[in-house]
């Protein structure tokens, strides 16, 4: 279904991510000063280890792992809010936006100022978002609260407006980072649904975070599982599902 | 040559930058005043509540000489006023922006540019007052108000290098705010905003100089006040010295910032 010469969009080399943690953390001038002499031993966790990865424009990638397996810190590394360590390489060569449960807006200000931040910073221009708007409330069904500060929305709400927001201001790649729960009716279900499936004739680009391993064998052309940092294995959705239970069992 | 202009032109014309920065900026500066019963009026009553307090103390308690002595404090006021605003807001401005930089393709220094800006209309909106008011007084303008941009972009640098630093340290110490409180305290007792310059006698007048807004103001009062050509020595150190701080806070921020963004 991908040509072999279809653009790479994100890749990571020698990826690793270890996160310098000490015992107790002293943030205040106070803590600091008191317990300037006390030991608070440095324990280092290994988030990531050594991943290396393409993906390409188009492919509806799923990354799969128990709770902890670095799942998310994943995600962090692909959209640059976390450098890797030395030697490791990220990349991403196309505009993104990473869709979390609710996250991604300033609870204090109104959707349609929240609506014309993301937009602008995706790359449109004020016009083109004018024009757009109504598609966009329309879409996340939201015509009555246009100018409700987002904090008095529901998670579905937020959901929503985030996922219209990508689809309409043209996010090339979507970063889902467990962002379809059990939030979001029938109806909205099957708009998702036929964004998804024409995902891949406007040649957008997925990564989905999920433990709703239906969903990723619906969608996904390729799947990532990870187990405590380690890549264990990438490949069609089958396999990889297979291998993630064949560990779950080991572990219990 | 002409290869790196077009570079640079690039970075922020041809695409949707500039727009993306005054968006932001308005938003926070929206956010500030519009949720207030008062709205805007508070960029207005704050100022001229100042004014009025430091005014009467000084002429209750010192026999000034300075002519014109409410303007000689309202040109100080207005710096120090966006000096305090914007790096209070800079401090956090790593976390209050962690929903874009978490999210989205957003480059950092958008976000402080916008937050600078943001605090940056309060000094427009305050010069223009000034100079409504200070048609009752005995003031007049000339050429020389043509350095006065000049000098707000000097002091506009140096604001937004305090903030790459001011948000940076805030990663490791969690109380900066209270600290930084009693340090604004002291900056402003010891710049001469609210007393008269001539206080210092003449040997010292150097250690004025040690504030790292003084030259600014001085040079600023020269235009504003006294309709004198700037003193093109204090401008130049005073480039100088705001450049170096900006591009070393730019390198602080770039190794720094995104520690913010892992420690949650």
């Amino acid at each position: 279904m991908l040509n072999a010469d279809t653009k790479i969009v994100i890749k990571l080399e020698n990826v690793n991510k270890t996160f310098h943690i000490r015992e107790k953390r002293y943030l205040t001038v106070r803590d600091r000063v008191y317990n300037i002499f006390k030991p608070n031993p440095k324990r280092k966790i290994y988030a990531l280890k050594n991943i290396n990865l393409e993906i390409k424009k188009g492919e509806f990638f799923g990354i799969i792992g128990k709770n902890g397996s670095g799942k998310s810190v994943l995600i962090h590394i692909m959209t640059g809010a976390y450098p890797p360590d030395k030697k490791g390489k990220a990349e991403i060569n196309e505009k993104f936006m990473r869709l979390s449960l609710g996250l991604g807006f300033n609870p204090e200000i109104s959707a349609r100022q929240n609506i014309y931040i993301n937009a602008s910073i995706l790359g449109l221009p004020l016009k083109v978002i004018a024009g757009k708007f109504d598609e966009i409330i329309q879409f996340a069904e939201l015509e009555d609260f246009v100018d409700t500060p987002i904090k008095y929305f529901s998670t579905g709400m937020k959901i929503r407006l985030s996922f219209s927001i990508a689809v309409h201001a043209e996010a090339d790649i979507f970063l889902m980072d467990e962002f379809f729960g059990a939030v979001g009716d029938e109806k909205f279900k099957e708009k998702t649904n036929k964004v998804f499936k024409s995902t891949f004739i406007e040649g957008k680009t997925v990564v989905l975070v999920s433990h709703d391993l239906n969903t990723i064998k619906k969608y996904c052309n390729r799947v990532l599982l990870l187990h405590y940092g380690v890549p264990v294995m990438i490949d069609k959705p089958e396999p990889v599902i297979q291998k993630y239970h064949e560990l779950l069992e080991v572990n219990t | 040559m002409a290869q790196i202009l077009k570079k640079t032109y690039n970075l922020f014309f041809n695409n949707n930058r500039l727009q993306r920065i005054w968006i932001l900026a308005k938003t926070d500066f929206k956010q500030r005043y519009y949720g207030s019963s008062l709205g805007l009026l508070w960029a207005l009553i704050n100022p001229l509540c100042q004014l009025v307090i430091y005014y009467s103390v000084f002429t209750l308690i010192f026999q000034g000489s300075v002519p014109n002595f409410a303007l000689y404090i309202f040109s100080g006021l207005i710096l120090w006023m966006f000096f305090t605003e914007a790096t209070k807001k800079g401090i956090h401005v790593l976390n209050s922006k962690r929903y874009l930089l978490e999210n989205i393709p957003i480059n950092k220094f958008d976000i402080y540019l916008s937050s600078g800006i943001s605090a940056f209309l309060g000094v427009l909106f305050n010069i223009l007052i000034f100079f409504i008011v200070s048609i009752f007084f005995d003031i007049k303008y000339s050429y020389n108000l043509l350095f006065l941009p000049l000098i707000l972009i000097n002091l506009f640098i140096f604001v937004l290098s305090v903030t790459f630093f001011l948000s940076t340290i805030y990663i490791y110490i969690r109380d900066l705010d209270h600290i930084w409180d009693i340090l604004l305290l002291a900056g402003l007792w010891t710049i001469p905003i609210i007393w008269d310059q001539a206080f210092v006698i003449n040997k010292l007048q150097f250690l004025l100089y040690l504030h790292p807004l003084t030259g600014i103001l001085i040079n600023i009062r020269e235009i504003l006040l006294y309709d004198t050509f700037p003193d093109l020595f204090i401008l130049f150190y005073d480039f100088v010295y705001s450049l170096l701080l900006f591009f070393t806070g730019l390198f602080f921020v770039n190794k720094f910032s995104h520690k913010a963004l892992e420690m949650v």
